[in-house]
């Protein structure tokens, strides 16, 4: 009858504080739900000494264990000092109101609990529950910051041991979170759960110098040090450019020129540069959708500017502010009317939404998704379009950053209820949709058994949504379309479809939006949507 | 003992309005935010699938409309509905929302005792048999809030802590401050549920009470009346201590978190706002962020040299 909530073990040395049974996960369709190998590779006996897997055993962030008490207290105050920096108006006016209302709000009445797909999907973990990491926080700021007498917090049921361990495993939890925002938006209450997890992983890199190498190292720092998180230079770039137009004229015909850092262009197209090396078809099939829609645009070859990327929206406010300067410092540079984001929906996000309470002054530069000018161009019949090229099943994934955290439903479906005579919706979709599991930076986290984790945990419940929009059709011998019209999605569809082997069981291919437009474009020397990427 | 009374229901008035208003004013005063919006967000025009102005080409040019009477509708109805609990959690629900209900009816109770009381002092007759039509309709309408009151105050608090405690995911979260709170609750609702069903079937006593507390003269009452006004005076005292504001901050955080869409235009208000914010001094002590330095200062930083520093 009773799930004992295990705070206390949380704070206890032990090998592991949650263990992913198998048999607990989320049941999947056949021929899903049999497999024949352990969901998440176990770590090795070295792993687990070089970094700390006590929490379930999966390793995003592996903090290495200190030398000594002395280490570990040292640890402890400069955590607490970040602690209450995340409560200052000053150093995080950035989130103070969000985090406070949550933090003082929440009546643990748990209404949220089933809307989180990771909880659900790893068979109700206690540990992932969304309301799990804020129990924690809540608990240590009564005990350590507020410094609430024994007989209060035993009323308040607000006691925990603050060690190392502890802290390490709340590091880790923020990174069991994808930061879809699905549980907020079942609270009555406008508590979130998910910025919780957000300063959480704020207060680790901002004040302990702590984040996903992916993120961090070799991700922001590296954005800004060379250009972007890809490790691509800005030589490097005009190289894979002349690649792309070279494809471009293979695939179509047509011999079309990249735009590169052509002033006074009424458009800057801020492309994931992670695209052009993953996924080059993305940023062609862009290239080719502008010229022949006759749209003034161009890319910068600027360094960071040439990509969209902002992993600090996820962990990191000064990271975040310092990418978004750039890239609205480029736009200035170039003189543009405005700056267009592709498909991308964290860089949407961060650069529409998020950036919009940075950026001021010249700065301040119109900024918009490209999706409603897609829209406009193909419903308004600009392009002759032939949806039979197009004849086979497709769905749509809607990604979080774009769909329940800016309001972009309408556009994408519009377009593919006009060109793709086989769409059909996932359910639930729009703003209710599910997370693809690689959310705020999963799917670029390739830590020891984390791939495993989010394929098989925080993927799991998009998993079976995309095998549902293609029931009636489940074999490998109609090839099927899963449209993502972002990037970090992509990502992690190429590796949970792989990882599920589901090209092979179901014929599921991925790609993103404009992909579709241009493979409908009459004319073509070869269809543009290439089944062999898979 | 009945002018002690008097004074405790004032002092308890006065304390929840200015502790309230305290918290209120805090939770307002506290900065401006990053942009954190949640669709749907109720003003927009295509609310109702949650599409926002962004689905617009060059939104920046077209008008926007946001009617405010439908955000303060759906802010306000799920304090009397709770839809949410009903889709997903129904056995709560049907005890959480009489829990809310009574403490909304205790509290109109209360606040309908005043102005009955104030219409009496000015000689209106209030009773089943007035002759004014305006008093029978006071006196019903008073004796069906009480009554609703003091009935799902019941319900509520005693069917509470019984789903806390049978529902593992709620009682592995309960605390004694919880089950205080029920028991608190279930308290003041039953001495008033005594009252209306063995003791004072018109509620005549409430109505004496509150003549006193506006003349000053404290008035005789039956036990059990003056338990239950005492009790709910402690209630009020203990209130602010609770999470009980949220039936204000829920609409605060609707309105400045889940719906602030405002975009920040070039020369307006808001843009100057956050050109202030930016001036604001960080010390995050990580190696990526200079010390010292304002938001603004650290973010034309690459942060690198820093970094680079503390690695040597």
């Amino acid at each position: 009858m009773t799930r004992k909530m295990p705070i206390a073990d949380f704070c206890r040395p032990a090998r592991q504080v949650a263990v992913i049974d198998p048999a607990k996960l989320m049941p999947l369709p056949p021929p899903y739900d049999v497999t024949d190998r352990a969901p998440i590779r176990e770590l090795s006996e070295e792993q687990r000494l070089r970094m700390d897997a006590s929490l379930d055993g999966v390793v995003a962030l592996g903090l290495t264990p200190p030398a000594g008490p002395e280490e570990e207290q040292a640890f402890i105050a400069k955590f607490l000092a970040g602690l209450e920096k995340l409560f200052s108006a000053e150093d995080n006016w950035t989130f103070l109101q969000p985090l406070v209302h949550t933090l003082d709000y929440c009546v643990k009445c748990q209404i949220c609990s089933d809307e989180c797909p990771a909880y659900v999907a790893s068979g109700h973990q206690e540990i992932y529950r969304p309301t799990f990491r804020p129990e924690i926080l809540r608990r240590i700021i009564a005990k350590y910051i507020k410094k609430d007498h024994p007989l209060k917090r035993k009323f308040f049921g607000s006691d925990i041991d603050l060690n190392w361990q502890t802290l390490a495993r709340l590091a880790e939890l923020s990174y069991r979170c994808t930061l879809c925002r699905r549980c907020a938006q079942a609270c009555l209450l406008g508590c979130d759960n998910a910025i919780i997890t957000r300063e959480i992983r704020k207060l680790f890199s901002q004040q302990m110098g702590t984040a996903p190498k992916e993120l961090h190292e070799k991700g922001s720092v590296q954005q800004l040090r060379v250009g972007s998180t890809t490790g691509m230079t800005p030589p490097a770039l005009l190289d894979i450019l002349e690649f792309i137009e070279e494809e471009i004229e293979e695939t179509t015909g047509r011999q079309i020129k990249i735009p590169v850092d052509k002033k006074g262009a009424d458009m800057l197209l801020l492309h994931n540069a992670g695209e052009f090396m993953a996924w080059p078809e993305n940023l062609a099939a862009f290239a080719i959708f502008l010229d022949a829609a006759g749209v003034d645009w161009t890319i910068s070859s600027e360094a960071v500017a040439y990509d969209a990327v902002n992993y600090g929206v996820w962990y990191d406010d000064m990271q975040f502010a310092r990418v978004a300067l750039i890239h609205a410092q480029a736009a200035k540079k170039l003189g543009v009317r405005k700056i267009s984001l592709g498909e991308c929906g964290h860089a949407h996000k961060a650069m529409i939404v998020i950036a919009d309470r940075i950026l001021t002054g010249d700065l301040n530069i119109p900024r918009e998704s490209m999706l409603p000018m897609m829209e406009e161009i193909v419903l308004s019949g600009r392009l002759k379009l032939d949806p039979s090229r197009n004849d086979f099943p497709v769905t749509l994934h809607d990604p979080c950053n774009m769909v329940r955290l800016m309001g972009i439903v309408q556009p994408q479906r519009r377009i593919l209820e006009k060109i793709c005579p086989q769409f059909r919706e996932m359910t639930p979709h729009g703003v209710s949709n599910y997370c693809c599991g690689g959310g705020s930076g999963f799917a670029i986290t390739q830590s020891a058994n984390f791939p495993d984790w989010r394929s098989a945990v925080s993927g799991r419940t998009k998993m079976k949504q995309i095998l549902d929009a293609f029931a009636d059709q489940p074999g490998p011998e109609i090839k099927k379309y899963l449209c993502a019209p972002c990037s970090n999605c992509k990502g992690q569809f190429r590796d949970m479809l792989q990882y599920y082997g589901a090209w092979e069981k179901s014929g599921i291919f991925y790609g993103g939006l404009v992909e579709l437009i241009v493979n409908a474009l009459p004319g073509l020397k070869k269809p543009f949507i290439d089944w062999d990427w898979h | 003992m009945g002018t002690l009374v008097i004074v405790l229901t004032y002092a308890a008035y006065l304390f929840i309005i200015v502790m309230y208003s305290i918290k209120a004013a805090a939770w307002l005063k506290m900065p401006r935010h990053i942009r954190w919006d949640l669709y749907p967000v109720i003003h927009e025009e295509n609310y109702h699938y949650g599409g926002s102005y962004y689905e617009k080409e060059e939104w920046w040019k077209v008008p926007r409309h946001r009617p405010g009477w439908r955000s303060l509708l759906y802010a306000l109805k799920d304090n009397f509905y709770m839809g949410k609990y009903f889709e997903k959690n129904r056995w709560y629900w049907a005890f959480l929302l009489p829990w809310h209900l009574g403490f909304i009816f205790i509290i109109s109770f209360h606040i309908l005792c005043f102005f009955v009381a104030l219409a009496m002092h000015l000689g209106l007759d209030v009773s089943g048999a007035s002759p004014q039509l305006s008093g029978q309709l006071l006196y019903y309408l008073l004796l069906v809030t009480g009554a609703l009151a003091f009935i799902l105050g019941a319900i509520g608090s005693i069917g509470m802590p019984v789903i806390r405690f049978f529902d593992p995911g709620l009682r592995a979260y309960a605390t004694p401050f919880n089950y205080f709170n029920y028991l608190f609750f279930l308290l003041i609702s039953l001495t008033g549920l005594y009252d209306l069903l063995v003791v004072d079937p018109t509620l005549k006593d409430y109505r004496t009470y509150w003549l006193g507390l506006i003349t000053l003269v404290p008035p005789v009452l039956h036990t059990s009346t003056l338990l239950h006004i005492i009790l709910f005076d402690l209630f009020l005292i203990y209130l602010p201590f609770t999470r009980s504001l949220h039936y204000i901050t829920r609409i605060f955080a609707y309105y400045f978190i889940r719906w602030d869409d405002e975009p920040n235009l070039p020369g307006s208000k808001l843009e100057k706002e956050v050109a202030d914010l930016l001036g604001r001094r960080v010390s995050w002590e990580a190696a990526h962020i200079p010390a010292g330095k304002t938001w603004a200062e650290a973010a034309c930083e690459s942060g690198l040299s820093e970094a680079r520093k503390e690695k040597q």
